[in-house]
């Protein structure tokens, strides 16, 4: 029994009954709302996803992050965002070119790893794999457009867009 | 002779449970929980964008007539196109608003489509520049997912993986979606 001490020889006692109440509640709450999705990834605080009602979960971690003012490749800042477009400087064919040329690296290691796994089979061709991008929702296609052109020339040709799921 | 037993009351005992460690496991099972709970529950939606092959392509004869659908996004309107790779063309067009209502409309035309034609599992998306990803995410809802009522149309025979193929057939309409305006220039 909780007591309070003190010169006096009362005796005080906590009622800890509704606490448990309240416990009980939330941790079922935090159960049913517990993840068992292959990945977690937190979304950049400057990123707001669009909504859809898709049930393919997130299964890798975005390579790309295209927040509301910078482009990010594998979380190093490539590019800067200014009035929804990169700097004319940045642009080359209408691609991005920091974007490509850091992908290419990226495509590059893909291919050698795939070409690792398959090492048994000679006739095996390494393959970059799909990009996973995260993109805030109020950018124009255009910069998409720019990003995915630069990743087409870096031989990355299968795209997983991220998306908010909708809640039932 | 009965027996009887007596009895005898037990004499009043306040017994007390300590809840205190119930507590503990209480208190650590919510931190854990909250630590690792989703609030916000991300998804992915799968495209491609074309590219060039030396490949031949598989089972294509040069003369065969292939059914292709378009679905051409701008600021005010979504439109399918409907037609064939060789003559007669037969190009159709169908716009609807750019709007939810509209998107439902386009769903349900889509759906009429590759009723008509289930062998085509592929759809190409062609956007203006200024449409936002918001919008064009709406619209490929759209075309790739299969709402409830749509029938689930069979996986393409030459599919690789025939697990991943039927597993796709219940969630996707047009599993393919290829982002016609992505080219190099």
């Amino acid at each position: 029994m909780a007591s309070v001490g003190g010169g006096s020889k009362d005796t005080l006692s906590l009622n800890l009954n509704p606490m448990l109440d309240i416990f009980s509640i939330l941790i079922t709450f935090l159960l049913m709302s517990f993840s068992s999705d292959p990945v977690s990834h937190d979304v950049d605080a400057g990123i707001e996803l669009p909504q859809s009602t898709t049930i393919v979960a997130l299964d890798e971690i975005p390579s790309i992050i295209v927040t509301k003012t910078e482009v990010r490749v594998n979380d190093v800042k490539v590019a800067d965002i200014v009035a929804g477009d990169v700097p004319e400087k940045d642009r080359s064919q209408g691609a991005v070119y920091p974007v490509f040329t850091e992908l290419k690296k990226l495509a590059e290691a893909n291919k050698r790893l795939a070409k690792t796994v398959k090492a048994d089979d000679p006739t095996a061709k390494g393959s970059t794999g799909a990009l996973t991008m995260e993109m805030d929702k109020g950018h124009r296609f255009k910069l998409m457009k720019r990003i995915m052109i630069a990743a087409q020339q870096a031989e990355f040709v299968q795209f997983k867009l991220m998306v908010q799921k909708e809640l039932n | 002779m009965s027996r009887k037993k007596k009895r005898r009351s037990l004499p009043y005992k306040d017994v007390e449970l300590n809840i205190m460690p119930f507590i503990d496991i209480f208190s650590m099972l919510n931190t854990f929980l909250l630590f690792s709970a989703v609030f916000l529950s991300v998804g992915v939606l799968d495209v491609q964008v074309p590219f060039l092959s030396n490949q031949p392509p598989p089972d294509d004869p040069k003369d065969s007539r292939v059914f292709q659908v378009f679905v051409d996004v701008t600021k005010e309107q979504v439109e399918i196109q409907t037609s064939y790779t060789r003559a007669p063309e037969q190009l159709q067009k169908f716009p609807f608003p750019s709007n939810s209502d509209g998107i439902k409309l386009m769903h349900q035309k889509l759906a009429e489509i590759r009723k008509q034609n289930a062998g085509t599992d592929k759809a190409t998306v062609t956007s203006d520049d200024e449409v936002t990803w918001e919008s064009l995410a709406a619209v490929l809802d759209g075309v790739m997912l299969r709402l409830e009522g749509d029938p689930i149309f069979p996986p393409a025979k030459d599919a690789k993986n025939k697990e991943r193929a039927e597993l796709d057939a219940k969630i996707y309409l047009y599993p393919k979606i290829v982002m016609g305006s992505v080219m190099f220039k």
